[in-house]
């Protein structure tokens, strides 16, 4: 019959993806019939080969909201510390378009003593003390540039490679080529550690103009993490558990007349699935079972830190469930009475102090942690992020497998402003195109047929930094 | 509110309305907004367009270089770029399935290849389906009884004229055209203010389905209204069309965010009206269709002029009066805080505008920086956006920003009258629960601002705005069409779209009908019979039955562009009315169905799941129009104040279409199920099955209280008997009785469920969910009868519930 729209999808989806999985290499799905695994195979959702073997398996992409100044953490400028209170020099101003304050204003350095660490030699500032002892993880991209000299369109451009809205972001593309290593958990997850939803909302984890299926799921904070994921209120699980049984006799008796509808049997174990989420959710985000030391080693005994360490910590335990691309958003501080993030126009000293405090020990933790577990090696761990109001030069890091560890590469000029040399600046479609190569995927051949145009995540630019990978 | 600009575009409103004999509608005393109120109808051609012969354009004074400029395409070969021909009825055996041309076009390739079409569907399960699919919601028993028991000849035809004449008809269809005009209700972007008054291009648009406004008619107002319809209000509101682009308030670059703006109406147009990607030529030449990127920034050049304007006075009918009085009740309470506000800004108010300019782009201060008298067009775009998004509290930075010494403008002063500022700031916030929370006095369009010259629209180099090349004229795809846009300058606008929608909205454009009908086609039969439904180029797929095709658009034009016609006929053809029931000869010979020998079963929509449920529970609340509504959303959602629960309770069971279209917070029950995305022109719904879906459906409490409601109305009508209750049921949610084997299960369930529920009842807390809005409860045994809920709610998850057969 004409019930073959997941067939077609496939088909759609097929294009330049290194061919389907077989049904033996679903993860996960020992418990079902033969049958039902083959069908399972058009599921959009199934484990896809990569490209070429993946370095890595997972991504943590440690997205800090506001945009810190990695002038005042990792980028030492002793030039702009000189020249600090005075007017910038023009010889740094070239080809900068100027107005929106950026780059106009006096030269600023903040109060920061400066230390080099590891046999890297890697500077950090007195910001990021437990962070420092990592040096030797970490290959530091010092000369990252983006478009926008407004949040908006900057952390659009981070997550999905356009100013405007609506294409999909880097974890739906990979979620769509990989598909899922767990079926019993959403394979590209949200993190946030605020009360509520980060600025922007969904549009930063959106699946764009691919299927809502690759979109990413946001987890709420609390310990039941998906929306829907409780029972009704007074429906008790033996009940619950009556009522499935029942909807897989009608649905049996339903499908019998429509034997080769596999979307109507899809459907069908999507409530089996359902089911099984609604245990596996809440304990992927259990801390409870995990070690007091392993809890110290997240800062959860500080209150400066405990609430963005949970969040890392989840994190973990998502990498080891199998969850390929966990995107955290780091949540706001309160800076001069006000809640802010870390985009610090004024009290910068506070501002970043506090934020610093927060991220600092718990992503030396998640390092920590993942590397004694035997993690580290399949997980990318990303950090960064688009700079608000200098595009033109700013420092981001990758640490875990196939990283060339301990490397910087490129770098600012002498004030940090720009890029020092042009050709080793690194946009977000080149950043995008290096996860895409440790996870197995080439961006070039990571497509999807859209209104006639054959699009990529990369759209019609990015190059793979190759001096960034082992 | 910025009074200013407007009247500048109502100044070339009136000179207008002076000039011209026409008897204008006076935009403030004519009623828009509401549903069933039509304006006076717009003149649209329908007759085929005369060709302006290139020379007539002298009068039209686009700068003469265009003619030397224009592109000399080779006429294209390409299928959807030729003239739409009235194919021949092709001659079949099977005369009698015959009941509408369209289906001896649907005939003829079947029999050539041996096969035979299903027989008609039943009776019931027809009107489920042409109910779901006319209306967006499933019938009631009755609806289907009537249908079913009518004897008449012409029971089809009363039940298709029904359906059409309904106003869910309207409702439902122009859920569809939303998808396409990426509307919402929010700006996007990280702020995603609320847009308070682009609902009534939602009501236009139901409206104009409902009047069965001619397409040709609806096309050219929606790109022109304000051009070819001065004073009409309802046209004026037709160009939110244009208005729904996402946009940024916080943007700093507005040159740059000009050319953002006009690259998505231009990509948007392309798209929806004529299903070409014309914007893949951006950044370079189509590399498939005959579009070079001039052609392409020529088609921008059409746009090069429009402003969103979203102050005009809306006539004031409840929904307004209803806004004013809370707005008046929020400036009462809050007058004293606000003139202190305003008294203690007084000074600096130049300075802390000019201060707050250096936040933007040079090219944007420039504009900024100059009199109004000398602003070149672009420089008006730029002004005309800045005051449309200035606020107080800009200004006010100047002192915050100041107050410390070492500052540019450094006052020891101002430390402290940014403190008094702020905390007049928290002051007012506090009145914050007065403002009205829905509705608006104006209406959001987008007009020339009372000017006809143009800025210029340049190439950019491979689509980057910071590198224009050569300058354009408006010029529509030589390959489609090599003649030039008869443009007709007015005295108060650039009279470039009106030029632009003559040609997109004229009977001789090779692709607008064709585009449309087969837009229709998709969404009863689930697939375009051109699959690709808004890539009509060579990257698209062919037609599978391009014969079809003509025939339906060449038959559309001919019928006055009538859609209501066009859905009549789909629904009274004999290929609608074949049954879905599965036949293995064809799964054999057709596998994909591409012939339709067998009528395709589809996957309801996210809004047809809720809107049927709602059905129903007998909860929905069926008036028609208005601003839209916020149900309550999951706890843990975390939408802050981007999304709060409406207080009326009749707002939370409106249909689906009049929920709150928050860009950044999409509803989530509907967003499971593939809604469409407001960033981008939504072609298609996807059709995805994901146990995020199952957990929606099975545990939101919302649908847990539709289906105690439920539960509540079958034992209400069905009375005590189990059977009947049963029975009952099935016809509401399916329109047929339950077989012999659902029947035991579903009895097998009461009395398990039964048990189940009273274990419950020894763990000591005991408290169940009963069916809800019954008259007397006494009656009721309260276990047996939380057993019925979960069997209600259980039945209502099932397969066949989500599909229409």
């Amino acid at each position: 019959m004409s019930n073959k729209s997941r067939r077609d999808f496939l088909v759609k989806s097929g294009l330049g993806l290194g061919g389907l999985a077989a049904s033996g290499f679903l993860p996960g799905f020992g418990g079902f019939s033969s049958a039902m695994a083959s069908d399972l195979v058009v599921d959009p959702l199934a484990a896809k080969q990569p490209h070429f073997p993946a370095k890595v398996k997972s991504v943590i992409w440690l997205h800090m909201d506001g945009a810190p100044s990695t002038l005042d953490l990792y980028d030492y400028k002793p030039e702009l510390i000189k020249l600090a209170g005075q007017e910038i020099p023009q010889s740094f101003m070239e080809g900068i378009k100027g107005g929106v304050r950026g780059g106009t204003g006096k030269l600023y350095a903040t109060n920061r003593t400066w230390k080099q660490h590891g046999e890297s030699g890697a500077w950090f500032s007195d910001l990021l003390p437990n962070l420092a002892q990592h040096a030797d993880k970490l290959a530091f991209i010092k000369s990252s540039v983006t478009i926008g000299a407004t949040h908006n369109i900057s952390i659009l451009k981070l997550n999905t490679g356009d100013l405007n809205p609506g294409r999909p972001s880097l974890g739906a593309w990979i979620q769509y080529a990989l598909g899922t290593a767990n079926p019993d958990l959403p394979a590209y997850v949200v993190l946030y550690n605020d009360k509520k939803e980060p600025t922007g909302g969904s549009i930063n984890w959106s699946s764009g103009f691919l299927p809502a299926v690759y979109q990413g799921a946001a987890f709420r904070p609390g310990d039941s993490p998906i929306l829907f994921l409780d029972r009704p209120e007074l429906v008790a699980a033996q009940q619950q558990s009556g009522a499935l049984n029942l909807l897989n006799r009608l649905n049996g008796l339903e499908s019998a007349k429509y034997p080769q509808d596999t979307e109507l049997k899809a459907r069908n174990q999507s409530y089996e699935l359902a089911a099984r989420m609604q245990t596996t959710a809440p304990e992927a985000v259990d801390l409870k079972k995990e070690s007091d030391a392993t809890k110290e080693l997240y800062g959860l005994n500080d209150e400066a830190s405990k609430s963005y360490g949970e969040t890392l910590l989840r994190a973990r335990r998502l990498v080891e469930r199998g969850v390929r691309f966990i995107q955290v958003v780091s949540g706001p501080q309160e800076v001069a009475g006000d809640s802010r993030n870390w985009d610090g126009h004024t009290n910068l000293e506070e501002n970043h102090s506090k934020h610093a405090r927060a991220v600092d020990k718990p992503i030396a933790g998640l390092l920590a942690d993942l590397k004694s577990r035997g993690l580290l090696d399949s997980t990318l761990v990303e950090s960064g992020n688009g700079r608000d109001h200098n595009p033109w030069g700013y420092t981001q890091w990758l640490a875990g497998g196939g990283v060339n560890a301990g490397t910087t590469y490129g770098a600012t000029d002498e004030v940090g402003l720009q890029v020092a040399d042009k050709s080793t600046a690194v946009d977000t479609y080149d950043l995008h195109a290096t996860v895409l190569n440790l996870l197995g995927l080439d961006h070039l051949k990571t497509t999807f047929l859209h209104n006639g145009r054959s699009e990529r995540p990369t759209v019609v630019y990015g190059k793979v930094i190759k001096e960034l990978i082992a | 509110m910025n009074k200013q600009f407007f009247s500048t575009i109502l100044f070339g409103l009136s000179v207008l309305a002076a000039e011209e004999s026409r008897s204008a509608v006076d935009l403030f005393n004519n009623s828009v907004g509401e549903i069933g109120v039509q304006a006076a109808p717009v003149a649209v051609e329908t007759a085929p367009a005369v060709a302006q012969p290139a020379q007539a354009s002298a009068v039209v004074n686009d700068k003469a270089q265009v003619v030397a400029e224009a592109p000399t395409a080779k006429k294209s070969k390409h299928w959807s770029y030729q003239p739409i021909k009235a194919p021949e009825q092709p001659n079949v055996n099977n005369k009698g399935w015959v009941r509408s041309p369209l289906d001896a076009f649907v005939l003829a390739p079947l029999e050539a290849k041996g096969i035979t079409p299903s027989p008609d569907a039943d009776r019931a399960a027809f009107v489920r389906r042409a109910t779901l699919d006319a209306w967006g919601v499933i019938p009631t028993p009755d609806e289907v009884t009537n249908f079913v028991n009518d004897a008449g000849a012409d029971a089809y035809e009363k039940l298709a004229d029904r359906l059409l004449a309904s106003p869910k008809y309207g409702e439902r269809q122009a859920r569809r055209w939303l998808d396409l005009a990426r509307y919402a209700d929010s700006s996007g972007f990280t702020n995603d203010e609320t847009r308070e008054s682009l609902w009534r291009y939602r009501d236009y648009v139901i409206n104009a389905f409902n009047q069965d406004k001619p397409y040709s008619q609806f096309v050219s107002e929606q790109l022109a209204g304000d051009e070819i319809a001065p004073g009409n209000p309802d046209a004026l509101i037709a160009t939110g069309f244009l208005r729904s682009y996402p946009d940024d308030s916080n943007s700093r670059d507005l040159v740059q965010k000009k050319f953002q703006n006009t690259t998505d109406i231009t990509d948007t147009v392309g798209e929806v009206f004529l299903a070409q990607t014309v914007g893949c030529a951006r950044c370079h030449n189509h590399k498939f269709d005959n579009i070079s990127m001039k052609e392409y920034y020529q088609l921008q050049s059409f746009f090069a002029n429009v402003h969103a304007v979203d102050n005009i006075p809306a006539a004031k009918g409840k929904v307004e009066h209803a806004y004013e009085a809370d707005w008046k009740k929020w400036e009462d309470a809050t007058k004293d805080i606000r003139d202190k506000q305003q008294a203690l800004l007084e000074p600096i108010k130049e300075a802390g505008r000019k201060y707050n300019y250096q936040r933007f782009s040079l090219a944007t201060q420039e504009a900024l920086n100059k009199p109004i008298n000398q602003l070149t067009p672009e420089e008006r775009w730029v002004r005309h956006r800045y005051d449309n998004n200035a606020k107080d509290s800009d200004v006010a930075a100047f002192y915050a920003d100041n107050s410390q010494p070492g500052a540019k403008d450094y006052k020891p002063e101002y430390a402290e009258l940014s403190k008094q500022y702020k905390a007049l700031d928290k002051e007012l916030k506090k009145f914050d629960k007065l403002l009205p929370t829905q509705g608006s006095t104006t209406i959001s369009a987008v007009t020339e601002l009372g000017h006809a010259d143009v800025p210029p629209t340049h190439i950019r180099f491979a689509g980057v705005f910071d590198r224009p090349t050569d300058e354009v004229q408006p010029g529509f795809i030589a390959a489609i069409n090599d003649e030039q846009p008869a443009i007709e300058p007015l005295a108060f606008s650039s009279g470039r779209r009106a030029a632009l929608a003559k040609w997109i909205a004229s009977p001789k454009n090779p692709l607008t009908a064709r585009v449309y009908v087969n837009r229709v086609w998709d969404q009863y039969f689930g697939r375009g019979i051109v699959e690709t439904v808004s890539d009509f180029g060579k990257a698209g797929k062919k037609p599978s039955n391009p014969e079809l095709l003509d025939y339906l658009a060449d038959s559309f034009i001919k019928q006055g562009w009538s859609i209501k016609k066009l859905h009549r006929e789909i629904l009274l053809s004999s290929v609608y009315r074949q049954s879905s029931d599965y036949r293995e000869e064809v799964a054999k010979a057709d596998p994909e169905n591409k012939l339709l020998a067998v009528f395709p079963r589809q996957r309801l929509d996210a809004e047809q799941i809720r809107d049927s449920l709602l059905v129903a529970s007998g909860k929905l609340e069926g008036n028609v129009g208005g601003p839209s509504v916020f149900p309550p959303v999951p706890a843990n959602l975390g939408a802050g104040d981007k999304w709060k629960a409406s207080k009326d309770p009749h707002d939370q069971n409106r249909r689906s279409l009049y929920i709150f279209t928050r860009r950044s917070v999409p509803y989530p029950l509907l967003q499971t199920f593939d809604m469409a995305s407001a960033q981008q022109v939504h072609s298609k719904r996807d059709v995805t099955t994901t146990p995020l879906q199952a957990l929606a459906l099975f545990n939101s409490d919302t649908v847990f209280e539709w289906s105690q409601a439920l539960a509540g109305r079958v034992i209400t009508e069905a009375g005590n008997d189990e059977t009947a209750q049963l029975n009952k049921l099935y016809q509401i949610l399916f329109a047929r009785t339950p077989s012999d084997a659902e029947k035991g299960a579903l009895q097998e369930f009461l009395n398990t469920q039964e048990k189940t529920i009273l274990q419950k009842a020894a763990t000591g807390k005991f408290a169940v969910s009963i069916p809800t809005g019954l008259k007397d409860t006494q009656a009721l045994n309260p276990v047996r009868a939380a057993a019925f809920v979960d069997l209600v709610h259980t039945v209502a998850n099932s397969n066949e519930f989500s599909y229409r057969f």
